[in-house]
């Protein structure tokens, strides 16, 4: 039987230089105004004729709701490559980010290609159970050209020690 | 009214999230167990059902844009987020506003005819405590007619 070693893996397993690339998704118009609606309810997010007249000449998508499609998109991508089985990046909250950049704005019809790079393991260990794990991620339009990125610190499982694995004692 | 100086503290509103209001950001956005099911919750890290942390990014930026815009702040985009923490989770029913303190204007915008604000943000819950810190770049209208636009 196959090895599923990529499936299950503590912090201790993933290197740094492992690439992902979590997927593509196209954003509607429909899902720009509704999320803006909610979260940023300004003319140049909401309404469509309003906004040609604006500084950016049409719609363009809150830059939360490009954040956010990562979420979606790294949570999709993970359920599918662990396949329910440990990774140790599941259920491990975000705990920081930083050099968040929105480059360009998306537009109704645009596709962003959102991709994960692991590129450092912070020496820290939090509450004995978990360590940090850090990406950059960048998402890329149809074009090719970088509308976003960022660097997120998420936790990750560490390998339980014997001792602490009640199934060993 | 007085344009705020740099080193105001700029006070927004409150906002309720309610456990509809949180599932339903997580289910299109963050679906995950502590995000969405209530018994799961209890199990997780957090011990709670809790919102997204891209909820709470979401809508404390909201929380600045609103208060930017009160004091008199011709707002146009947020470019950059230099750091962002939580530091604690908000729970069903919890409340969060925001305390914005203006940094520097030195950096360079990447929109025309804007400058660039830095913004101190404190995300706090009911009690008043922090559960997220953000620095930001804000895109701050100087051109008077893009101002009138904002």
């Amino acid at each position: 039987m196959t090895d599923l070693y990529l499936r299950d893996r503590w912090f201790e397993d993933l290197p740094v230089g492992e690439f992902h690339v979590f997927g593509s998704h196209t954003f509607s118009e429909l899902e720009i105004v509704e999320f803006a609606e909610t979260f940023d309810p300004r003319p140049e997010s909401t309404d469509p004729d309003q906004a040609r007249l604006n500084h950016r000449q049409g719609l363009i998508a809150s830059p939360w709701l490009v954040t956010a499609m990562w979420m979606r998109k790294m949570v999709d991508y993970m359920e599918i490559y662990a396949q329910g089985v440990n990774d140790g990046r599941r259920n491990g909250a975000g705990v920081a980010i930083s050099d968040l950049q929105w480059l360009e704005p998306v537009r109704p019809g645009h596709t962003l290609t959102y991709t994960y790079e692991i590129i450092a393991k912070p020496d820290r260990v939090i509450r004995e159970k978990w360590g940090l794990i850090r990406s950059r991620n960048e998402a890329f339009n149809q074009y090719g050209n970088k509308v976003m990125q960022f660097e997120i610190d998420i936790l990750a499982e560490r390998r339980p020690q014997e001792s602490d694995d009640p199934q060993q004692q | 009214m007085a344009t705020p100086s740099p080193s105001d503290h700029l006070e927004s509103k409150s906002i309720e999230l309610d456990q509809s209001a949180i599932v339903a950001f997580a289910s299109r956005f963050d679906p995950q167990p502590y995000h969405l099911d209530a018994d799961a919750a209890d199990q997780s890290i957090f011990g709670g059902l809790c919102a997204s942390g891209w909820h709470i990014a979401a809508l404390a930026t909201r929380l600045v844009i609103e208060t930017l815009v009160d004091n008199g702040l011709p707002f146009l985009e947020m470019t950059a987020i230099s750091r962002l923490k939580w530091s604690r989770p908000i729970f069903v029913n919890e409340h969060i506003s925001v305390r914005v303190t203006l940094g520097s204007s030195d950096e360079e915008s990447p929109i025309a005819n804007t400058r660039c604000q830095t913004l101190e943000i404190e995300v706090c819950n009911g009690n008043g405590a922090v559960v997220a810190t953000m620095t930001a770049n804000a895109a701050i209208a100087i051109d008077a007619a893009l101002a009138a636009s904002t």
